[in-house]
C-alpha cells in the first residue's frame, strides 16, 4: 500500500508551474487524501511551505530524494 | 575614532557596495580594491568575508534570489485561468525590478559577459514565465496552428523580451514620451497585447485558457 493517492512529477518546472499543477491536482482528491509531488526548482520548498499556509492543506513531509525534492500535502478537510 | 561594524553588518556593507559596482560596472569592471576603497576597508578585510571577487558576485545573486518574490500568492489568488496567473506573475516580477533596478543592470551586463553560471541565473528566473507560456499554449493553442511548436517557443521568447524592454525603458533610462505610461499600465498594456497576439481575447476566451493538471 503506498502512503500518497496520487502523484504529480513536476520536475524541470520552474515556479508556479509546479504549485498550479498541484492545486489542480489537490483539487481532485477527496479530504484527507494525500499528493505526493516530486520537483527539481529548489525555490519550490518555500513555495510549498507557503503554498499549505495559505491553502490550509497539510504539508506532510518535505525532503530530497536523489537530488530531487519530494512534498507529501494532505488535503485539508 | 572609526566606526567598528560586526561580522554580519560589515558583510552587508560590502556585498550592497559590491552590488552597486557590479551594476554600474559588470563583473569585470570592477576590482576588489575598489569595492574595499568602497567601503573604507583594506582588502584583507575583505577578503576575510568573502574570499575572491567571484564569491562576492555569488553572495549578490544568491541574495537576489533570496529577494525574489514568489508566485504562490498569485496562483492561489488569481485563480487559475492562463491569463489571470500571467498578468499577476508579471506585476510582482516588475515591482521586484522597480525596487531594485540593480538586478537588471547585473543582468544585462552578465548577457555580454558570458558568464556561464551567471546567464543560467538570469535565464532562470525569465524561465518561469517562459515554461508558464510553453505549458499553457501547449494545452489550449489548437493542433492545426501552422508551425505549432515553433510558435509556442517564440511566444515564451516574445513575452520575455516585451517585459525585459519595458523594464530597461522605464527603470534604467526613463523617457519622456513615455512618462504619462506608469511601469504597471505599459506593462498591463503590454500582456494584453501579447495575449491577443496569442489569441487569447481577455473576454470571450478566458474560460478555455485555463492550465489542467
Amino acid at each position: 500500500m503506498s502512503d500518497f493517492d496520487s502523484e504529480l512529477d513536476a520536475s524541470g518546472l520552474n515556479c508556479p508551474l509546479p504549485i498550479l499543477r498541484a492545486k489542480k491536482a489537490i483539487a481532485a482528491l477527496d479530504a484527507g487524501q494525500t499528493l505526493r509531488i516530486i520537483a527539481t526548482d529548489p525555490g519550490s520548498v518555500k513555495d510549498f511551505e507557503a503554498f499549505c499556509k495559505q491553502t490550509g492543506n497539510e504539508l506532510k513531509s518535505s525532503g530530497e530524494e536523489d537530488g530531487k525534492f519530494v512534498f507529501m500535502i494532505q488535503k485539508a478537510a | 575614532m572609526s566606526n567598528r561594524l560586526s561580522g554580519p553588518e560589515r558583510r552587508e556593507t560590502i556585498l550592497s557596495a559590491a552590488q552597486g559596482l557590479f551594476a554600474s560596472k559588470g563583473f569585470h569592471g570592477v576590482s576588489i580594491d575598489e569595492i574595499a576603497r568602497a567601503v573604507n576597508v583594506s582588502p584583507a578585510i575583505l577578503y576575510r568575508h568573502f574570499a575572491s571577487k567571484q564569491m562576492l558576485y555569488a553572495a549578490v545573486l544568491e541574495k537576489f534570489a533570496g529577494q525574489r518574490q514568489s508566485y504562490v500568492d498569485t496562483i492561489v489568488n488569481h485563480g487559475t485561468r492562463f491569463e489571470d496567473a500571467l498578468a499577476g506573475m508579471t506585476q510582482v516580477y516588475i515591482e521586484n525590478i522597480a525596487k531594485n533596478p540593480d538586478i537588471l543592470r547585473i543582468e544585462l551586463h552578465s548577457l555580454l559577459e558570458g558568464n556561464p553560471a551567471t546567464l543560467a541565473f538570469f535565464q532562470n528566473r525569465w524561465k518561469s514565465f517562459t515554461d508558464y507560456i510553453e505549458f499553457g499554449l501547449n494545452e489550449f493553442l489548437p493542433y492545426d496552428v501552422p508551425h505549432r511548436e515553433k510558435t509556442i517557443l517564440s511566444a515564451g521568447l516574445m513575452f520575455q523580451g516585451m517585459v525585459r524592454e519595458a523594464l530597461i525603458q522605464k527603470c534604467l533610462q526613463p523617457q519622456d514620451r513615455l512618462i504619462d505610461l506608469s511601469l504597471h499600465e505599459l506593462s498591463n498594456e503590454l500582456v494584453a497585447l501579447f495575449l491577443r497576439s496569442i489569441g487569447i481575447n481577455k473576454t470571450h476566451l478566458s474560460r478555455k485558457a485555463t492550465i489542467t493538471g
